[in-house]
């Protein structure tokens, strides 16, 4: 049982691991189903979103700040194409995934500036970053616009036998593989931990941030992307649903809002944790509002769990 | 033996002369909520202006003030959660319940108003003060677990009404929002004077007492709060228990406005809630932070919005205008030190 304890102390995503494994035989019990081939595409198409949102949030967290924004900025990613670039001709492949791919990097990059160079609060540069991006999806898509048939719609099914979400979520993973393996990752990480400590190594804390903010963008406009293809429409109203959904994932899995611990896998599995739960929930007839509870109680548990069990550490007060 | 008080010397031991001129104008402009106060009543000009209507009709005005009423109501426990520097994401949780309790439970179950409003309170005020006790003594974030408690009130609230959003609230209720109340015969809604009631035993508790300067301590360095003797468990226990009171009567009293409740009759109010908070100017564990700014906040967001309605511009365009004060406002002194500084 220690050991047990010891090993989820050592892995942050070993408790969300855990808590994913047990749901999924839930569900497989519920279900038997749940997991057949037939089905995998579709199933994995709708926890591609949840995933890529929560993937969007970790950079940001693990560099120590937090950008509520990702959310907002996927559904906007989803309007544009859907909505500007579907209908004026360019929603191409070859036009559309660079299009939406340096918008959602430069809208990321510049909350980065407004955090690392204004040097302004990040949830308060996130949340303005927000309203602007609530504000301009209503704008270009009051109402749902249906997309004419696109290059996105494999994404949500399968490129032969390849599931179209493993595409989009593997797309992602193997970035963040490679970025492990560079500087950049070691040094967000030490930016997150402690700044001071980073700015005296040497480290670019500024540039760090906004970077960290950036891939954050770049990682919500694939979220955009894998939203549309499921939707295959335009939903401005999605906006406030994702707002603090990949924040609760980054965070169940074992990323510390603190900064400078977690990666994408613990991200993986927590936003795992949560589609499987929603899933289970509504697979065994319960109402939506008491999926929302479960959901709310299941993040109340993960982070006392994480902070009180899974902390190596010895608990102390906060003076 | 040189000369003792060298310039350098002089500098760090003497006192630094008043800043005249310019400096001493900034630095007082920032202690007080200088900026807003310009800002409201450039804004409430440009309002008059572009409607005469409003000097003519009252009602429009106070329309105006009831809205913003109800807006400080609901940012007004976030405000002294930014003081303490954490943040409550359950606002829009607590909203819900109390809408839901006044108006499901007055007109299904028969419950006086004020057992409604006992009910409410103690309800969001011991769930505030678990939320607190918890993220202090486990040191958690409160970000994620008012966002997980406020999914919980949320779909608690719809679980209890179980989809009946018919509920009305009662008529002494009502008239205590809706905009055709009186007070003592005046032509406005109670909620306005309660709310500078509440606005201005907030400002004395804050200011004046030692409790409210324990809250302050707290927030700019728990550390140096601890040790000197504050309990800081006591002081985030107490805050995010206010909070929550504070935000499920707000939520009585939207229902009382709007007549009735849904799911998301929260929503709206949380960031909007924390915007007033910011271009009000309180930022995380400051010491200029207090609830006379967030009044204001609410104030040059509603005159704003009612503004934007009548250029004809959209609600959405709104939420884009929203988004740009809050930046400008809080870089214009909001900001926090380069890591070079703290080095």
């Amino acid at each position: 049982m220690s050991r047990f304890l010891g090993l989820l102390r050592r892995h942050a995503w070993a408790f969300a691991l855990v808590l994913a494994i047990a749901l999924l035989i839930a569900n497989l019990m519920v279900s038997p189903n749940f997991l057949s081939p037939a089905r995998l595409p579709a199933t994995l198409a709708t926890l591609a979103p949840f995933v890529l949102v929560g993937f969007a949030s970790t950079p940001s967290i693990l560099s120590g700040g937090v950008d509520v924004s990702v959310g907002p900025l996927a559904t906007f990613i989803n309007c544009l194409f859907v909505a500007v670039l579907l209908p004026s001709g360019i929603g191409d492949w070859y036009a559309a995934i660079p299009i939406l791919l340096l918008t959602a990097a430069g809208i990321g990059a510049m909350t980065g500036v407004l955090v690392a160079v204004v040097r302004l609060h990040p949830v308060v540069a996130s949340t303005g970053v927000l309203f602007v991006l609530i504000g301009l999806s209503i704008t270009i898509s009051k109402s749902p616009v249906s997309a004419t048939p696109n290059w996105s719609d494999p994404l949500a099914q399968s490129f032969g036998w390849i599931p179209g979400a493993l595409v989009t979520m593997g797309v992602v993973a193997l970035g963040w593989f490679f970025l492990r393996r560079t500087a950049f990752v070691a040094n967000l990480l030490a930016t997150g931990e402690s700044d001071v400590s980073a700015y005296g190594s040497g480290v670019n804390v500024t540039a760090v941030r906004i970077l960290a903010y950036a891939l954050g963008g770049l990682f919500a406009g694939i979220a955009g992307i894998a939203l549309s293809a499921l939707l295959q429409s335009s939903q401005s109203s999605l906006a406030t649903t994702y707002a603090l959904l990949g924040l609760a994932a980054a965070v169940l899995g074992g990323t510390a809002l603190g900064g400078g611990k977690g990666g994408l896998l613990g991200t993986f599995f927590g936003a795992l944790v949560i589609y499987l739960l929603q899933q289970l929930l509504t697979a065994a007839g319960v109402q939506p509002s008491l999926v929302q509870f479960a959901y709310g109680f299941a993040l109340v548990v993960g982070v006392l769990v994480g902070a009180t069990l899974l902390n190596s550490r010895r608990v102390r007060s906060r003076a | 033996m040189t000369e003792p008080t060298t310039s350098a010397t002089r500098a760090l031991t003497l006192p630094q002369p008043e800043p005249t001129g310019w400096p001493r104008f900034r630095d007082w402009a920032l202690r007080t909520p200088f900026v807003q106060v310009v800002v409201l009543v450039a804004l409430s000009a440009l309002l008059v202006v572009t409607i005469p209507a409003f000097l003519v009709r009252p009602q429009a005005g106070i329309a105006v003030l009831t809205i913003a009423a109800l807006l400080a109501l609901a940012s007004m426990g976030q405000t002294l959660v930014v003081i303490i520097g954490g943040l409550d994401l359950a606002v829009a949780g607590y909203i819900t319940f109390g809408a839901m309790i006044a108006s499901n439970a007055t007109s299904r179950l028969g419950w006086p108003v004020s057992l409604a409003f006992v009910v409410v309170v103690l309800a969001c005020g011991g769930v505030g003060a678990t939320v607190g006790w918890l993220c202090h003594r486990f040191r958690i974030q409160p970000l994620v677990m008012t966002l997980g408690v406020g999914a919980m009130l949320t779909g608690g609230s719809m679980f209890i009404a179980s989809g009946d959003y018919n509920g009305q609230p009662p008529a002494e209720l009502r008239a205590l929002a809706q905009l055709n109340g009186t007070t003592f015969g005046l032509p406005f809604p109670p909620i306005i004077g309660i709310v500078a009631l509440l606005g201005v035993g907030l400002w004395l508790f804050l200011a004046k007492t030692a409790a409210g300067r324990r809250l302050y301590a707290t927030g700019v360095n728990p550390v140096a709060a601890n040790f000197a003797r504050v309990k800081t468990s006591v002081v985030w226990t107490a805050v995010f228990a206010a909070s929550g009171a504070l935000a499920g009567l707000a939520g009585v009293f939207i229902a009382a406005f709007g007549a009735g409740w849904s799911q998301a009759v929260g929503d709206p109010y949380l960031f909007a809630g924390l915007a007033a908070v910011l271009v009000g100017g309180t930022t995380f564990g400051s010491v200029r932070g207090g609830f006379t700014r967030t009044a204001l906040g609410a104030l040059i967001l509603t005159v704003l919005s009612t503004l934007i309605v009548s250029r004809g511009l959209s609600e959405a365009q709104g939420r884009i205008v929203y988004g740009i004060i809050i930046l400008a406002v809080v870089a214009l002194y909001g900001r926090e030190r380069h890591v070079r500084d703290r080095f």
